[in-house]
């Protein structure tokens, strides 16, 4: 079955590279203009499950990767196996200088916290998201910290390193 | 109660009672409250010891750090303490709350835990198992004879320093001072 959906995109769109590594995934390296109209494409032929959406950073190629995780549930409930679940794995590059991406919550609503956290981590703008605010982190980063160029080493020495000691204080040391 | 006690138990009743009755917030940080609930319930009976979970910081006397400590909880654990009455004892697990441990380097992570409130006592390990959880009390008991085990005293006196520990890594607190300089 899996093959047969391969055929398909083969068939319906141009730029598109599948690959079949296991029986129950397939990934997908698009271009970023027709990434929007693979997801609905997807969506109707039944694959309804938005799973999540990772991000990596290629800084050498100064690409990001976006990775959408797309999934069918079998039908038949009574004899499901996990090898029947399909994963598909949706990969396009955007740019890394100032990054920016469309949204799909129009398609999936369930992108909206996943695409926050993005924004948050990767510093990625997504365009038509309803509120790009802070989810998890309190603090200001000047690069967003899952960025490969952030240095931690050298942000837990400015920040963490500096506070002093209790003893320190005391002595009058900053 | 054991015979060679009593004369402790005469001449300071209070001090033997607080240490035999330790009452624990039920605070979660990290991965180390997974210990917690086998140690309080049946097959290690956390109870002998006299120790006790309890719903509110406000009845307790001893607060387990379970773990490593971002900031955003850092703020919840100062909140805490604070509200704790005295006497109170801190105790910290594993390597993560004494330098960062494995969070060395995470850009949300706090590296060393003492800098921001007085901690009484550290567990190794990673994570301790109960029985280590037991020997630390056990520890604590008799820091407790000692008079060694003074973090609240401490954080009365340095309170200053502590509270310009917490505002440089938090920025400017929410909640107004524990002591002023009136009720010192």
């Amino acid at each position: 079955m899996i093959n047969e959906l391969k055929q398909k995109l083969l068939a319906n769109f141009n730029d598109v590279q599948v690959n079949i590594p296991e029986d129950n995934r397939m990934t997908v390296n698009t271009k970023k203009e027709s990434l929007l109209s693979l997801v609905s494409y997807l969506k109707n032929m039944g694959y309804n499950h938005f799973a999540m959406l990772s991000c990596v950073d290629w800084i050498d190629d100064k690409e990001f990767e976006l990775i959408y995780i797309i999934s069918a549930y079998p039908q038949d409930d009574e004899h499901y196996q996990d090898k029947e679940k399909k994963n598909i794995l949706l990969k396009t590059r955007i740019s890394r200088v100032k990054a920016k991406f469309i949204t799909i919550i129009s398609i999936f609503e369930n992108a909206e916290p996943y695409e926050r956290e993005i924004h948050e981590m990767f510093g990625i703008h997504f365009e038509g998201h309803p509120r790009l605010t802070p989810l998890m982190l309190e603090r200001d980063y000047k690069i967003p910290p899952f960025r490969k160029d952030f240095d931690t080493n050298k942000y837990v020495e400015n920040t963490f390193g500096k506070v002093p000691s209790i003893k320190e204080r005391k002595e009058g040391k900053k | 109660m054991d015979r060679n006690q009593i004369g402790k138990w005469l001449k300071n009743p209070g001090k033997m009672a607080n240490k035999y009755s330790f009452h624990v917030v039920y605070f979660c940080t990290g991965c180390g409250i997974i210990e917690v609930p086998p140690s309080i319930t049946t097959r290690w009976d956390a109870e002998r010891f006299g120790i006790i979970p309890v719903a509110t910081p406000r009845q307790a006397n001893l607060f387990l750090i379970t773990g490593y400590v971002s900031t955003k909880t850092l703020a919840a654990i100062i909140r805490t303490y604070e509200q704790m009455p005295e006497p109170k004892y801190t105790v910290a697990f594993g390597s993560c709350p004494i330098n960062g441990g494995m969070y060395y380097d995470s850009y949300n992570t706090i590296t060393s835990l003492d800098k921001y409130i007085p901690v009484d006592g550290y567990i190794a390990g990673c994570m301790p198992r109960p029985e280590a959880i037991f020997i630390g009390v056990t520890h604590l008991w008799k820091l407790i004879d000692m008079d060694k085990a003074d973090g609240y005293k401490r954080y009365r006196e340095d309170y200053v320093h502590y509270r310009a520990n917490q505002e440089q890594i938090l920025g400017e607190l929410d909640w107004p001072p524990l002591f002023s300089k009136e009720n010192l």
